[in-house]
């Protein structure tokens, strides 16, 4: 690792965020952060199948139990965000996959042999795949079709869906007018979504790729401290992807079953007394 | 010899204004979800790990508009 970051740390800080294209199979060229995913998503397969033959019901610790609470903590997350827990349930898969992809993809892109330091020709040979605007773009018009469909088919047809954007009577024109701009905010997710963790990663390899240059022969020594904040920001960065999916989801899933039943907001709805934090009792009203 | 003669690097005055105007946004934002964190973590502790997840992604949607800045700055030319 000392060796590669000096190489970095003496040719100048130069990150290629354009991919760049290695192979050539047919009319499709495969470039870098392709080629990385592939290798990423076979690894992830091979972990998480050979974690999963071995998940014992009481636990023996290591590498499988790591992979438990992430699983774990996934879905008890997608679970409660849902008033119905049975309609989570079905989601959960998809949501504990992409979390994995994307904490895995982060992860191993911060090997010094990913990016700048592992090189063929000009351009580096492996790239980050969440490091590349088309790898998000991808995974964020992906993640928001699931959550369009799934949508759709819980609130029970098109007509029950949309209604979800309007507040109100879709005839009063204060109503319609919020309504159609929700709707114009609901397109711009998968732009959010996908340029959040693009540039969360591809400046996190540009601040470390900096301070390496910075250090010049104490390259490892500067650059240790923002490739352990990156090893941070790329689990949280895996954590808001999927909470924000599931959130859109399940918002549009829960306004769908809140309309069925009138909403009730009446004194009766609200309870009388709360838990404290201390146990205390207080009563109100 | 004027002002005018001087040759000034317009690209760094303009890099250095996108990075200066476009933090302030974002160092407030995230400042004012955090200490409205404290503030709620304080009035009731018991709620801290449900905030927390909450603050979480509010600091992430704050966050967005400084890395725009930041990745802005490399298409001024």
């Amino acid at each position: 690792m000392i060796g590669l970051l000096r190489v970095i740390a003496s040719s100048g800080p130069a990150v290629h965020v354009a991919p760049a294209g290695v192979l050539q199979i047919g009319s499709l060229t495969v470039t870098n952060s392709m080629l990385y995913g592939w290798i990423c998503t076979l690894f992830i397969s091979i972990v998480l199948i050979w974690t999963a033959h071995r998940v014992t019901i009481k636990p023996k610790g290591g590498f499988i139990q790591y992979v438990e609470v992430g699983v774990d903590f996934i879905s008890n997350l997608v679970e409660d965000s849902f008033d119905n827990k049975k309609i989570g349930r079905k989601y959960v898969p998809f949501f504990v996959t992409i979390f994995f992809f994307i904490l895995f993809n982060n992860w191993l892109g911060l090997l010094p042999i990913v990016g700048e330091g592992f090189r063929r020709g000009n351009f580096p040979l492996l790239r980050p795949f969440t490091g590349d605007l088309n790898g998000t773009l991808a995974m964020g018009a992906v993640t928001m079709l699931v959550v369009y469909v799934a949508s759709i088919r819980e609130s029970g047809g098109l007509i029950n869906y949309l209604k979800h954007f309007f507040v109100g009577n879709p005839l009063n024109p204060l109503f319609l007018f919020i309504g159609l701009l929700e709707m114009l905010t609901d397109l711009t997710r998968v732009i959010s979504l996908s340029l959040r963790l693009f540039l969360n990663v591809t400046i996190g390899e540009i601040l470390i790729t900096v301070f390496a240059y910075l250090g010049h022969f104490l390259a490892p020594l500067t650059a240790l401290p923002f490739t352990l904040l990156e090893v941070l920001v790329a689990a949280l960065q895996a954590y808001i992807f999927t909470i924000l999916g599931t959130m859109y989801l399940a918002v549009a899933v829960n306004g769908a079953s809140e309309h069925a039943d009138k909403t009730d907001l009446t004194d009766e709805a609200v309870p009388g007394t709360m838990e404290l934090a201390g146990g205390e009792r207080a009563t109100h009203g | 010899m004027t002002f005018a003669d001087a040759a000034i690097n317009t690209t760094i005055i303009s890099k250095g204004l996108i990075l200066g105007g476009g933090f302030i946004g974002p160092g407030i934002g995230i400042g004012l979800v955090g200490g409205n964190y404290l503030q709620a973590v304080g009035r009731n502790p018991g709620a801290s790990k449900f905030l927390l997840g909450q603050a979480l992604i509010f600091v992430a949607i704050v966050e967005l508009f400084g890395l725009l800045a930041f990745a802005s700055i490399f298409i001024v030319a």
